[in-house]
């Protein structure tokens, strides 16, 4: 009895959190957003440096995304002739274990890196507006996402853990 | 001249390079920096350090020679990522100064720029497809102009307007900025002024982000970008100068401006590109100004015993005291 249990409470600890991810991933598609475009703000209104620029978007936006623009802000900072889209994209591939995020989510977001700081504001603007729009609709995806997927997975471990345990009996 | 210190290049110019070409040059005899003016990356083309009237190159194993084809062979990408770290990867901070051909990195170091200008009707909008840097060293020579402030006080105390004429690279901007310094800081003999520098292309101040690199003195205002003629004109109005600094007037405006110092009782000190004073004055824009009395005397510089050397002092004007 007690090992029927483990197997069916596992499963379905495994489902809750799938479905927890589901809707963290919600958050954090809608936090990046916020965060670039806070980022776009710094770079085109107040001309801040790249790297400063990360930093203060480290310090605007929460958990667990604000990890990227530190590491970013971190790798800039040490002026090895690394480039902008360089520390991005090392930046999210560093950072991505710590994020909910889908892979697609990710090449989204490195798309980003493609120019990162070497053109004038009105190409960076045009960029950023771009990521922003692109990041609206993953996360109006991830929303339909919630609502199609979530009870699946909170349910879907039980009843996974349930056929394991039959199967074996 | 002093040698320029060679620890300045290591700490100030070296790190902005790409790795490649810091990893060469950090391998390179460091006292062969002394006197060194320029580094050029042109792309596909050899790195060139100039260093006094010579150019030498560096090969992969950091060897000085003045035999350029053996140098280390410049990439495209020894160029984005030099640009890169000098931008500090945000070209967009910068976009005025790369209007102007030009950024200034701390130190007051000026890093000129070549590749695809984009132009807006007779304006220039941005330059892209970076293709050639040229990074020239700021020097800063304490005491090069203390031989000529006799000339440039007259003996009724007062500072005479001043034109430094020269061929490019014969230590004007240098021998300016030391004039501004000494000025502004006055000594036992001369009393302290108030001095303005309108510091078009960056070069005098070398400022970085609006703060002056390099010692102007202590009573110096800098307006760093600023054009030559709205510079003297707003100086006048705002910041109260007895004296005004500015490099390599040439234009009609400037003329203007000047003409305007001259009737606010303010000394205009500034430089003009020219071999002597007979090239000087074929210029009738230049030559209307010195026949108006507007200057009191004229500096003539060479680089015929290295850069600086005084070839000659003209005293202008009937009734000028110089």
């Amino acid at each position: 009895m007690i090992g029927i249990a483990l197997v069916i409470g596992g499963f379905g600890l495994w489902g809750l959190l799938g479905a927890k991810r589901i809707e963290k991933r919600v958050k954090q598609l809608k936090n990046l957003r916020l965060a670039i475009g806070f980022l776009e703000k710094e770079i085109t209104y107040n001309y801040t440096p790249l790297t400063h620029a990360m930093e203060r978007t480290y310090n605007f936006s929460p958990k667990p995304i604000n990890i990227i623009f530190n590491e970013c802000a971190s790798l800039l900072r040490d002026k090895d002739g690394i480039t902008g889209d360089e520390a991005w994209s090392k930046a999210i591939r560093k950072s991505a274990h710590h994020l909910d995020l889908k892979p697609e989510d990710l090449d989204l977001i490195l798309t980003a890196s493609n120019q990162l700081g070497m053109s004038d504001v009105n190409e960076q603007r045009k960029f950023f507006v771009f990521i922003q729009q692109e990041l609206k609709i993953q996360e109006d995806k991830a929303v339909e996402d919630v609502t199609s997927n979530q009870k699946l997975w909170s349910y879907g471990g039980f009843i996974l853990g349930l056929i394991v345990v039959i199967l074996i009996i | 001249m002093n040698l320029l210190d060679s620890s300045i290049i290591e700490r100030e110019i070296i790190p902005y390079l790409s790795p490649a070409i810091k990893s060469i040059l950090h391998n390179a005899q460091a006292n062969f920096y002394d006197g060194l003016e320029e580094i050029r990356l042109r792309v596909q083309k050899p790195l060139v350090l100039k260093i006094g009237d010579i150019d030498f190159t560096v090969n992969a194993n950091g060897r000085i020679t003045s035999n350029l084809e053996q140098g280390y062979i410049i990439t495209e990408e020894d160029i984005l990522r030099t640009i890169a770290t000098i931008s500090d990867n945000s070209l967009y901070a910068f976009e005025e100064e790369i209007k102007q051909g030009f950024i200034t990195i701390p130190g007051g170091h000026r890093v000129g720029l070549a590749g695809q200008v984009i132009v807006d009707g007779y304006d220039i909008k941005t330059i892209k497809d970076f293709s050639g840097i040229c990074l020239r060293v700021a020097r800063e020579r304490k005491g090069c102009a203390s031989s000529l402030l006799k000339k440039v006080w007259n003996k009724k105390g007062q500072v005479n307007s001043t034109l430094i004429i020269s061929p490019p690279r014969c230590g004007k901007t240098t021998i300016l900025r030391d004039l501004a310094r000494l000025l502004s800081t006055g000594s036992s003999e001369y009393s302290p002024q108030n001095v303005v520098i309108v510091d078009e292309r960056s070069e005098l101040a070398g400022s970085y982000r609006g703060v002056s690199q390099l010692d102007v003195g202590i009573r110096t205002d800098v307006l760093d970008s600023c054009p030559k003629a709205l510079g003297m004109i707003m100086a006048i109005r705002s910041l109260s100068p007895q004296i005004i600094i500015t490099d390599e007037i040439g234009h009609e405006k400037d003329v203007e401006a000047i003409y305007e110092c001259a009737n606010a009782g303010v000394a205009v000190i500034t430089t003009i590109h020219a071999r002597n004073i007979e090239e000087l004055k074929a210029r009738p824009l230049i030559n209307n100004l010195i026949e108006m009395g507007l200057f009191n005397i004229g500096i003539v510089l060479s680089r015929r015993k290295g850069p600086g050397t005084v070839e000659e002092i003209v005293k202008w004007g009937a009734n000028i005291v110089v």
